[in-house]
């Protein structure tokens, strides 16, 4: 069997700072027009606690969507991507409620749902993501690395709960363990 | 319509009821967005003599072109009206021109909801707040939210809208009760802080605006936008200085500040503290408390922070901000290293809805004037303030916001408190009412005649350019030729590097620079990443070419230049129809007499011989007349001619004022040979 060589993006909430930087680039992209209802991704917020949640499709393997749409309109693209044909689509929302995510979005003029197609027909690749070089919390990554990159974190935040203590001088620490 | 929206909503509280008006292009020529047409009703809607808790004191939310765009730094907001809390230094009912920019999310949403700019006048008979959805305005009753910090209101007002994204425009307890330095905030804790404005709303008793809007904001040439944007994204993501600020926020200017001696410290008595950098340092504090960064609408830099005090006795404390100035004025102006405290200081501060700069000027003020024995506990009720008491002053904000005991008095301004107590008028510092921010203003010229020549009362934010500073020159020598001209640019590279404290630069750069932060103001970007931290480079080539793509409008680098001239005029002769002109721009007395007390510039202060030169200079610079006051060509020029009726009804105030026998609020140097 091949490996899979796609990309995705990978969200880390904890580095969000709620610019919706991300939400804008998406709507110019795609629209031309700025306004958070015409992007596909969103960032949930949650600013009495200064927390924020961007919420994209995450372009799952086995997608809830895909299998609930009673008209086959949610179809994945060579890219991994999974998008909403906009000429099948009735625009019944069922793959909004199937999303365990609400990645799925409404296109306000139309009714219909879209979700994020990775900016694929573009050189700067997802604008999101370029739009938020300086916060990373949102990356684009190779779908193996997505996982490894997450095990890394929680290995390091692990590890400093195991490590010895912060020793500065080493022969300090020896002169006490002689005894 | 491409950038703007086109209109302007008038909300008039007394009667509930609402007008909608369309505006031209050619009214969004001349003044461009959101502090220009703020000004401009501002100047016409209110007059001379005018009381600004006067239910007719239209306060006005402005937002810009680039507002709520893709544009990065685009989520400012310009909130205006004739300001309570300053006021001319021959009599504090003489009041001005008043404007605070606050970050957060505000103005874009009111574009979204289809306003460029909301006009609030009259005052409601109870508590109300204000739901605009969309097109559709609806009052609502407050009295539930009355008395609520800002913090609890807001999430109150989400909860009963069942909307979490709605944006809240709102006073705390302060401004409710009438504190002159009150604060306007979105967003939780993006606070409008400077001039008062939150006084004006709470007398209009109005507690918060909400806006939910959903229609986008279209633009003219979308390709070309998205082009500049991404070009100006990318400088930014690569520019050093924004990296830096982003990792410590605008505590960055903490080490460079105390390496100079300029942080304004025991009352802006003097300019170094020892061991700042330890204590206050952007790294450290990161280190420390920072939760998480903070981010106005569409920014990617985040310079903004969120606090959680992990350890000690405040540990648990939680709060949106602070940044340098909330910092320095809450901590080094009354003397203290407990950042914690400062940190829970400043988070208080935003939740009552007050200006933390003036704020922190209250209680250092009431410090030294202990420390002078120029009060005892029997002026306060009992309280004793001294240097670096952070438990008190807590207790002091508290009593401020809420109006209680001495913080009844506090809670009208230094300079006021001075009067009424009739003690301390020497160490108020201040400039046209409102208190000096964090520089020490005897050290580096460039502040200091900033300070003087605000349009709003002491201020770097209106008009500082730190290319007075030999480092910022350098990397910036592509500015001192259009600032100086080729002439000038050439003179100032044989000298340099050239004294901080040398006035003879000064003028021609404190004018350039008003106009240079005025088109940041006009556009709704933000003003910092042109100048101090500076990665966005010159609004020539960040915002410029954006304002025209986004609107599609044929305006000339110099028309918007000029734009920027206007209001910057509209505003002073806001000033000079109440009389104050040459003798509000300068400093209190204590500034030309003693020194700095510390630090490496110990010793120093202005020269009262240059201070009056540079102030010549500098109406000279902006084609003024010898008294500050704006002639009949420079209005002609600039098609503002209905304001010189007033610019001579202004002169008669001025030369009354000089001729008589009346003394000055404060001791403050007003240059010889002007009284007749």
């Amino acid at each position: 069997m091949a490996l899979k060589e796609e990309r995705v993006i990978v969200i880390d909430p904890g580095k969000c700072a709620g610019c919706h930087s991300c939400e804008m680039a998406c709507a110019m992209k795609h629209f031309g027009v700025c306004h958070p209802y015409y992007s596909r991704i969103r960032i949930q917020e949650f600013r009495n606690v200064n927390t924020f949640v961007p919420i994209t499709c995450q372009a799952c393997e086995d997608a809830a969507c895909i299998k609930v749409c009673p008209m086959n309109a949610r179809i994945r693209l060579a890219s991994g991507a999974v998008v909403t044909d906009e000429d099948k689509c009735i625009g019944c929302r069922a793959c909004v409620y199937a999303c365990p995510f609400g990645a799925p979005v409404i296109h306000p003029d139309t009714g219909k749902t879209m979700s994020c197609d990775l900016c694929m027909d573009d050189e700067l690749g997802p604008w999101c993501v370029k739009a938020c070089t300086m916060q990373q919390a949102l990356k684009f990554v190779d779908v193996r690395d997505a996982a490894r990159a997450k095990g890394r974190d929680f290995a390091a935040m692990l590890k400093e709960q195991h490590e010895p203590p912060h020793q500065e001088e080493t022969e300090f620490s020896f002169s006490f363990s002689v005894e | 319509m491409h950038g703007w929206k086109g209109r302007r909503l008038r909300l008039d509280l007394t009667n509930r009821t609402y007008e909608i008006e369309q505006l031209s292009v050619d009214y969004f020529k001349k003044w461009i967005g959101g502090r220009g047409f703020n000004s401009d009703v501002v100047y016409h809607e209110t007059w001379q003599g005018m009381d600004p808790l006067d239910p007719d004191n239209p306060l006005c939310f402005g937002s810009g072109p680039l507002s709520g765009t893709f544009a990065p730094l685009s989520g400012r907001t310009t909130v205006s009206c004739r300001s309570p809390m300053t006021c001319s230094n021959m009599d504090t009912a003489i009041h001005g021109h008043g404007d605070t920019n606050m970050g957060g999310a505000f103005g874009p949403f009111m574009k979204y909801a289809g306003f460029d700019q909301i006009i609030v006048k009259g005052k409601a008979d109870k508590p109300v707040w204000v739901f605009i959805d969309d097109g559709k305005i609806s009052f609502r009753d407050a009295s539930h939210l009355w008395g609520l910090g800002a913090k609890k209101a807001t999430i109150k007002i989400q909860e009963e809208l069942g909307d979490p994204d709605v944006k809240v425009s709102m006073i705390g307890p302060a401004g409710e009760n009438l504190v002159r330095y009150a604060c306007v905030l979105n967003n939780f804790s993006s606070s409008g802080g400077r001039t008062g404005m939150g006084c004006v709303m709470g007398s209009k008793n109005l507690k918060a605006i909400a806006v939910r809007g959903t229609k986008p904001i279209t633009i003219a040439r979308p390709e070309e936008f998205a082009k500049l944007a991404w070009a100006l994204r990318e400088k930014i993501h690569n520019s050093p200085s924004a990296i830096r600020r982003r990792a410590e926020g605008s505590m960055d200017l903490f080490d460079v500040g105390n390496a100079i001696g300029i942080n304004a410290h025991r009352n802006v008595s003097t300019g170094f503290m020892p061991g700042i950098e330890e204590a206050y340092g952007g790294m450290q504090w990161a280190e420390k408390f920072l939760f998480r960064r903070k981010a106005c609408w569409s920014c990617p830099v985040a310079c903004g922070r969120y606090t959680l005090i992990k350890e000690g006795k405040y540990a648990g404390f939680s709060c949106g901000g602070p940044e340098m100035e909330s910092l320095c004025n809450l901590g080094c102006r009354i003397d203290t290293y407990d950042i914690a405290a400062v940190n829970v200081l400043c988070g208080m501060v935003n939740d009552l809805g007050m200006d933390s700069v003036s704020a922190g000027a209250a209680l250092s003020w009431t410090m030294e004037a202990f420390e002078k024995g120029y009060i005892t506990e029997q002026d306060t009720g009992g309280i004793r303030l001294e240097w670096g008491d952070t438990e008190t002053s807590m207790k002091v904000i508290d009593m401020i916001a809420r109006r209680q005991g001495f913080g009844d008095l506090l809670a009208e301004g230094n300079i006021r408190v001075a009067e009424k107590l009739g003690i301390g008028q020497d160490i108020v510092p201040h400039c046209r009412g409102l208190e000096h921010i964090s520089v020490d203003p005897r050290i580096t010229m460039g502040f200091s005649l900033g300070y003087a020549m605000s349009t709003r009362g002491s201020d770097h934010l209106k008009n500082y350019s730190c290319v007075e500073f030999p480092g910022c020159a350098k990397s910036r020598s592509y500015q001192v030729e259009e600032i100086f001209g080729p002439e000038g640019a050439k003179k100032f590279w044989e000298d340099f590097p050239r004294e901080l404290n040398e006035l003879d630069t000064k003028p021609v750069l404190c004018a350039w620079s008003e106009k240079n932060k005025c088109v940041a103001d006009l556009v709704s970007c933000c003003c910092q990443a042109i100048g101090s931290w500076g990665g966005a480079g010159t609004w020539q080539e960040a915002y410029y070419p954006l304002l025209v793509a986004a609107t599609g409008i044929d305006l000339s680098p110099e028309e918007v230049f000029q734009s920027a001239e206007r209001v910057v005029n509209i505003e002073r002769a806001h000033w000079l129809r109440d009389g104050s002109g040459i003798q509000d721009d300068t400093h209190i007395d204590r500034y030309f007499d003693e020194g700095v007390h510390d630090g490496p510039f110990k010793g120093m202060l202005i020269d009262r011989e240059k201070w009056a030169w540079a102030q010549q200079e500098y109406y000279k610079t902006h084609g003024w007349d010898e008294l500050g006051f704006i002639t009949e060509d420079k209005a002609r020029e600039l098609k503002i001619e209905d304001i010189l009726p007033d610019m001579e009804s202004g002169k008669k105030i001025i030369r009354q004022w000089l001729d008589s026998d009346k003394k000055a609020v404060t001791p403050m140097f007003v240059p010889t040979g002007l009284k007749k």
